[in-house]
């Protein structure tokens, strides 16, 4: 390896860097994390939690751990995961929620970059309060924000009759917005829009605007610009606004919960609706495994293609 | 801002000398003058903690946490939390009041003798509707078909809401085709799920948090929900001068119906002061507050008379003996029951 | 102004439109006169008055901005050493344990935390509920900043080594400065995710330690109570955070601006 160029360098640098935030993370997310993980190979406990693991011995007050090499099958089994591919409802939800949170992601994606792009070729003054301003509306409440969307939706609303009445002069029956797939898309865009906007005006506001001339100069039109130069520097911003965007919109339950109709449930309701309802920690384990697994994946591959595509230019 | 100085007090090494109870329940279920009535009265402090669904509740206090005294949970929330451990008994010499709880909710299936809990209030799931607009259209909301008959729903096509609940949904289907809303029976189960079936493409959607306001609004005209939510929208509605009016009231197929407690915390750090503020919310005036705020029936006969009249004859709040007894309190489900109810609701919401 | 740019502008103007069209209503029906929150009915300030009488509100909004400024704060600094590490060295476990709190369901982290809190030990409240927030924070400030990174030209960082800089100091002349619009683009999601964040708020919330998000979900269940009051604190706690930053951007201007 050559010597370090960018930034720190020496040879403690690497430990010293990324040993915060690993610690960090190992005690706050990974520790607790695989507790539950764990609970995925357990029983749940009948009025509730899990099956316990230890027990308060009666005589001595001593914890005394239930659990031996004899009696292990009472307290530890692969059913949950059996339960989760014996039937393929749960698989036609994972397909389902995966498409919604895709169809969020290019939607937030086609909004966002036309705004990224300018937001970073604005002044340095009036960049930092477009960015603000992208910002603003998400430090009022979730709740109270999706509320507002279902005030415009409702069939009560101006937006909803002047549409309504739009339509009618074609001779097409009133449509409900409110209680929708059309208004779940809607409202995962809405509260998701944000992260992409962030990571692409990031990426995109360290541009050189040299190349852009410079190909101008070589005759290119505004299209070509577009697709030559800008759009492959900014993939980065891009896969981060996708990760950013789609992840979070894949576990989402409060909007299809708010928004949806009878037919609107994601991947995130049902392992809500575990822990939640029918106080079946484990299946919930098990779900979130598959859901943290699948995204894993997904990642992983996006890597490798990225990868591929380098080495190829 | 209070908690900042006195976390800055405790920083300075000053300690709190008066008692604190702590008390984790729903939200304005306790009218607020009512708990400041009980702190002069105590000479003690009582810190609220809400929670807003009866299950994160239960997943919270299964998960471990610890620090309250008294825990106002739904009743079929009681057997998961004595069986768990969590729930300390009653030491009913000192309830005098106890004297005034109503029989017909004393010694339920759901803590025989009152071991861990005393109710205080009670909700009826049930059918609240716009009056204006059903009268309209010809069609009576005194039963269920109004939410399950396929015939009579066409007429109300995706202006109706129900539960995002299994257990009330289902117990409802249940009660419509003639069976008990607790029913372990897999067969009258399979019936229930077909009636929810044929009826889920005429609703709007599953709804349990902003039906009260849709139907206030007049987005809705008919919604199976709690009627003290019922309750809440017909007040809104009066209120805000809507050009109709909501109405609520029982089925004919018979209701279910949830008791909400007060328990006392295994762990509780001021056993003696909750039961001081027990038996303190049994006295019929504490007790009337909590159906004249949020119009929950009552289960405490020494409350009627302090009681507003006008709630007095709503059947949801005060039922009469044959309407009583045809309320169901919902049971808590065991595991499989529980597992099997909530497959077919996933599978209810998947279909098309 | 040339075709394209009037077309990006146009996109843009809609974009913002499409934001701010519920944050209208959200504001607009703080100053309703009408529980209901629905249609318009008349000017008033009684939610405001009301709001200032709400000791139980206003107490929710201070931890809420407390929790969101200290998870801000922590969650970037973490945050940034991550994704720097993980743009610049070629690591196994950071990446994965960088995305899995953002892919895996809130409800599995909340109820893990609180079982973790709650085997150490340790009191619920503003601390545990702190420490969970920069946990699930930490992600998305690392995703943005090691975008950010990729593709960097190096050639300055080479120039300044070559004149001599030490890696720490090309690394903050240099690099900090380069890669501040996407620290401070991370931060602000940070402090926005912590601030609106109910799932595992719940769960790790001890006793009487409310967060705004807490109090407004109980509310739901009230709707007596669910007035526009959240409107109202909704209102004050944007206007209080933009101030917030504004002042922050007076009094150290270097601190929230690319050079």
């Amino acid at each position: 390896m050559s010597k370090p160029v960018y930034g720190l360098g020496g040879r403690y640098a690497k430990w010293l860097i990324s040993a915060p935030p690993l610690l960090y993370l190992l005690l706050f997310f990974a520790i607790p994390a695989l507790i539950m993980v764990f609970a995925a190979f357990r029983f749940p406990g009948d009025y509730g939690g899990l099956v316990p693991l230890v027990d308060v011995n009666p005589d001595t007050g001593a914890r005394e751990l239930l659990l031996t090499a004899e009696n292990w099958r009472d307290f530890l089994t692969f059913e949950n995961f059996g339960r989760f591919f014996e039937d393929s409802i749960y698989l036609e939800l994972f397909l389902k929620s995966f498409w919604y949170a895709g169809l969020t992601t290019l939607i937030c994606l086609v909004l966002a970059y036309p705004l990224s792009w300018l937001i970073a070729r604005s002044g340095k003054k009036t960049r930092d309060l477009l960015v603000l301003l992208v910002i603003l509306p998400f430090w009022s409440n979730f709740l109270i924000r999706v509320y507002a969307w279902m005030i415009i939706l409702g069939p009560q609303s101006y937006f909803s009759r002047v549409l309504n009445g739009f339509l009618g002069i074609f001779g097409i029956e009133p449509v409900s917005l409110l209680f929708s797939q059309f208004a779940v898309i809607i409202g995962l865009v809405y509260v998701h829009l944000p992260f992409m906007v962030l990571p692409l005006y990031a990426n995109l506001e360290k541009h050189d605007m040299s190349l852009l001339d410079a190909a101008q100069d070589l005759g290119a039109n505004a299209w070509q610009r577009f697709w030559k130069v800008t759009w492959p520097l900014s993939l980065p911003g891009v896969w981060a606004g996708v990760a950013l965007v789609f992840i979070p919109a894949l576990g989402m339950f409060a909007i299809p919960d708010l928004l949806g109709g009878t037919n609107s449930m994601m991947i995130g309701n049902l392992i809500k609706q575990q822990f939640l309802d029918s106080r079946d920690w484990p299946f919930g384990s098990v779900l979130s495994i598959m859901l943290t697994l699948s995204v894993l994946l997904l990642a992983a591959v996006a890597a490798w293609a990225g990868s591929r595509h380098k080495k190829k230019d | 801002m209070k908690k900042w100085l006195v976390m800055l007090a405790l920083l300075a090494g000053q300690a709190h000398a008066e008692d604190v109870l702590n008390l984790f329940n729903w939200n304005n279920a306790v009218a607020p003058a009512t708990i400041k009535k009980f702190e002069a009265q105590c000479k003690c402090k009582v810190k609220e903690t809400y929670f807003g669904s009866m299950e994160e509740a239960l997943a919270k206090l299964s998960a471990g946490a610890k620090g309250f005294d008294v825990i106002g949970p739904s009743n079929y929330g009681i057997p998961p939390l004595a069986r768990q451990g969590l729930l300390l008994p009653l030491d009913k010499s000192k309830l005098p009041n106890l004297k005034n709880i109503n029989p017909a909710f004393a010694n339920t299936a759901l803590d025989v003798n009152n071991q861990y809990s005393v109710p205080y209030d009670f909700t009826v799931t049930l059918v609240g509707y716009n009056a204006t607009k059903l009268k309209e259209l010809g069609l009576q909301a005194d039963t269920w078909s109004i939410v399950f008959d396929p015939a009579i729903l066409a007429k109300i096509r995706g202006k109706v809401t129900v539960l995002d609940d299994p257990r009330e949904v289902i117990a409802a289907a249940l009660r419509y085709n003639g069976y008990s809303a607790n029913s372990t029976n897999p067969d009258e189960l399979k019936k229930a799920v077909a009636t929810i079936r044929a009826a889920k493409p005429y609703w709007a959607a599953f709804n349990s948090q902003s039906y009260i306001k849709e139907l206030t609004v007049g987005n809705i005209w008919v919604a199976l929900g709690y009627s003290n939510d019922m309750f809440q929208a017909r007040q809104d509605a009066q209120a805000a001068k809507r050009p109709f009016e909501i109405a609520y009231g029982l089925q004919k197929e018979g209701n279910g119906m949830t008791a909400d407690s007060f328990v006392i915390s295994k762990h509780a750090a001021k056993p003696e002061l909750a039961l001081r503020f027990i038996n303190f919310m049994l006295e019929g005036q504490n007790a009337a507050e909590i159906t004249n705020s949020i119009g929950a029936g009552n289960p405490n006969t020494a409350a009627l008379p302090f009681i507003r009249k006008e709630l007095l004859s709503v059947p949801a709040i005060n039922p009469d003996k044959a309407q009583a007894a045809k309320l169901e309190q919902l049971s808590d489900q065991d595991g499989k029951t529980r597992r099997a109810w909530n497959k077919a609701w996933t599978e209810l919401k998947l279909v098309r | 102004m040339n075709k394209v740019s009037r077309w990006v502008w146009g996109a843009a103007i809609g974009v913002y439109a499409f934001l701010y069209l519920p944050l209208a209503i959200v504001v607009l029906f703080s100053f309703n006169d009408s529980n209901l929150n629905a249609e318009w009915v008349g000017f008033t300030l009684k939610w405001y008055v009301m709001l200032f009488n709400d000791e139980v509100m206003l107490e929710a909004a201070l931890n809420t901005l407390g929790i969101g400024l200290v998870t801000c704060v922590v969650a970037t600094v973490l945050g940034t050493l991550a994704g720097y590490a993980m743009y610049k060295w070629r690591l196994r476990l950071l990446p994965v344990l960088v995305l899995t709190p953002i892919a895996i369901p809130e409800i599995l982290m909340g109820v893990s935390l609180l079982i973790f809190f709650v085997m150490l030990n340790m009191t619920l409240g503003l601390v545990s509920i702190t420490l969970s927030h920069i946990a699930f924070c930490i992600g998305f400030v690392a995703i943005v900043v090691r975008s950010r990174l990729q593709g960097m030209d190096e050639s300055l960082v080479e120039a300044a080594r070559d004149l001599g800089a030490s890696p720490a100091m090309a690394f903050r002349k240099i690099t900090l400065p380069l890669i501040m619009p996407g620290i401070i683009a991370g931060a602000l999601m940070a402090f926005t995710l912590s601030i609106d964040d109910f799932v595992i708020s719940f769960f790790t919330a001890g006793v009487g330690s409310n967060t705004l998000p807490l109090e407004i979900y109980s509310r739901v269940k009230v709707p007596m109570k669910l007035n526009p009051e959240v409107n109202a604190v909704s209102t004050l706690l944007m206007l209080l955070t933009l101030s917030l930053i504004l002042i922050v951007s007076k009094v150290a201007p270097n601190a929230l601006r690319a050079e």
